[in-house]
């Protein structure tokens, strides 16, 4: 498994503790991005201001950075374009009682 | 390729704590206070100072020193700005307590002294609205909600001041203005325009949030504020001119007003990904409900000219809006501090419960049931005059009261 996987299979540990959803199947991370050990992501949140930011952010941090090869962490948070539904796995969905 | 920030708004949660967990004992100590005024309230005597005691102690003692707790911690979540000056909100929860407590002793002790206590409140108030309005101020871009909420601020600053008044009333034995005139404006300022404006403001952003709500439209926001607001101010002229068909337009609109955000939210619901939705989110949701059918009851009895059940209604929006309001989101709030205060440094390194799993969810239908059953008792116990009846309904409340204390302090042993 590549690097990038490992990163993308340890974010699924982290949970948005309001939806019990974890950030990948809720669609928060935008971009993730793996050079020379140094993990790059670009995530979301549900909402501008939610008050779970620093935990949510923290969270995705603390997964990370004891995974072999990994050297350090960026997280940066974009409000644009805005996170949306459309976002979520099928399983999220189904979690929330949408589908 | 994706403009970032990393601007965070976190409170320190002591300072939200200190207001709720104070108005969680203040409400204990005034559902206490009103079991014993039993025979005065089921006379229909609500002007009288052990009444006074109590309901100021629950209305600023319980619900605006919790509503105060929330805005330090909402504030920034909604306004996305920090707190102007925490150190300032610390000093004036103290200030806001010893004003709160000394108040409602002198209500039930020493009436003269009403006065003094209330110059010590405002002084509490005062510092939270310089607090708020210097922490709007910084708000990058202002929207609806904004408006909302610095209309709601105005509002309790005119009731307070109103508050001063009649107090000085008491003191000096004369009148600046006519009190009766005061009174109802107290009421009005303090209970639509501060409460529900607030609890309006707020809901625009906490249904959405709670019930994963997007696409949804705003532009009805505006005609609600607009329309409620119009209806304040005329019932304020009103109570002026003294003008029966002004008081029942200004009745109608502020019942327009409000049906046009219920019709509002019920849009932003539907729009809603999260089809489940938490139980104590259901029960302010059902707190809009209530304030629907009192906004249309006030309306009616404006029409027919019946001003006497006015007392009774006061009461039914005070526990059934405003109250039910706060205790709803509530169970969402504190859960949500004591998690970030215990969990959120481990989040991402070991598992760590869900917010549901902070509250016990059983305990919260079975006092919402208490409660809404003991809050119907008192009414009916009100509009009968039936006191056996009302020390019943009236300990289911305090029964409640003390329900709601001990989910509390039970979240903040997990």
């Amino acid at each position: 498994m590549e690097l990038k996987e490992i990163v993308m299979e340890q974010l699924r540990t982290v949970y948005d503790p309001e939806l019990g959803i974890n950030v990948v199947d809720l669609g928060l991370i935008y971009d993730l991005r793996v050079n020379d050990g140094i993990v790059s992501i670009v995530m979301t949140l549900t909402t501008p201001g939610c008050p779970l930011h620093d935990s949510i952010v923290g969270g995705v941090k603390r997964a990370l950075t004891h995974l072999k090869g990994i050297k350090d962490v960026d997280v940066q948070i974009t409000w644009n374009p805005p996170w949306t539904p459309a976002r979520m796995s099928e399983g999220a969905l189904k979690q929330l009682g949408f589908l | 390729m994706f403009p970032s920030t990393q601007r965070t708004y976190e409170t320190n949660i002591r300072l939200p704590l200190s207001f709720i967990l104070f108005g969680v004992v203040a409400f204990v100590a005034s559902e206490a206070i009103l079991l014993f005024s039993g025979t005065s309230l089921v006379q229909g005597a609500f002007r009288i100072p052990a009444v006074w005691g109590a309901i100021h102690l629950a209305v600023l003692g319980w619900a605006l020193m919790v509503a105060m707790g929330a805005m330090y911690q909402l504030v920034p979540v909604v306004f996305l700005t920090p707190i102007w000056n925490e150190t300032l909100g610390f000093v004036q929860f103290f200030i806001t307590t010893l004003g709160v407590l000394a108040l409602s002793i002198s209500f039930l002790l020493e009436m003269k002294f009403v006065f003094f206590a209330g110059l010590l409140l405002t002084l509490g108030f005062v510092l939270f609205f310089l607090q708020m309005v210097m922490t709007l101020k910084n708000q990058p871009i202002k929207n609806m909600m904004t408006l909302f909420v610095s209309t709601a601020l105005f509002c309790l600053l005119l009731t307070v001041f109103l508050g001063m008044a009649l107090s000085f009333h008491f003191f000096s034995g004369s009148e600046i203005a006519d009190h009766l005139l005061m009174l109802k404006t107290h009421l009005l300022f303090g209970l639509t325009g501060w409460f529900t404006l607030l609890i309006i403001g707020f809901s625009y952003k906490m249904v959405p949030m709670f019930s994963l709500a997007h696409g949804f439209s705003m532009t009805l926001a505006r005609y609600v504020y607009t329309i409620y607001v119009g209806g304040l101010a005329i019932t304020f002229f009103s109570f002026l001119t003294n003008h029966s068909t002004l008081f029942t337009g200004g009745m109608g609109l502020l019942f327009l007003g409000f049906s046009l955000f219920s019709y509002h939210i019920t849009t932003i619901l539907r729009k809603r990904v999260k089809k489940k939705l938490d139980r104590p989110f259901l029960f302010a949701l059902f707190a809009i409900a209530i304030a629907l059918c009192l906004h249309a009851i006030a309306f009616l009895f404006a029409v027919v000219g019946n001003t006497a059940s006015f007392g009774v209604m006061i009461y039914g929006y005070l526990f059934g809006w405003i109250i039910l309001s706060i205790i709803g989101y509530l169970y969402k709030i504190v859960p949500f501090l004591w998690w970030t205060h215990r969990y959120s440094k481990k989040i991402g390194k070991e598992n760590v419960p869900t917010l549901k799993q902070m509250i016990n969810e059983k305990w919260i239908v079975f006092s919402f049931g208490l409660f809404l059953v003991s809050l119907i008792g008192v009414i009916l116990a009100l509009v009968i005059s039936n006191l056996p009846l009302f020390y019943i309904a009236q300990s289911g409340m305090i029964a409640f009261s003390l329900l709601l204390a001990g989910t509390i302090i039970s979240v903040l042993w997990k």
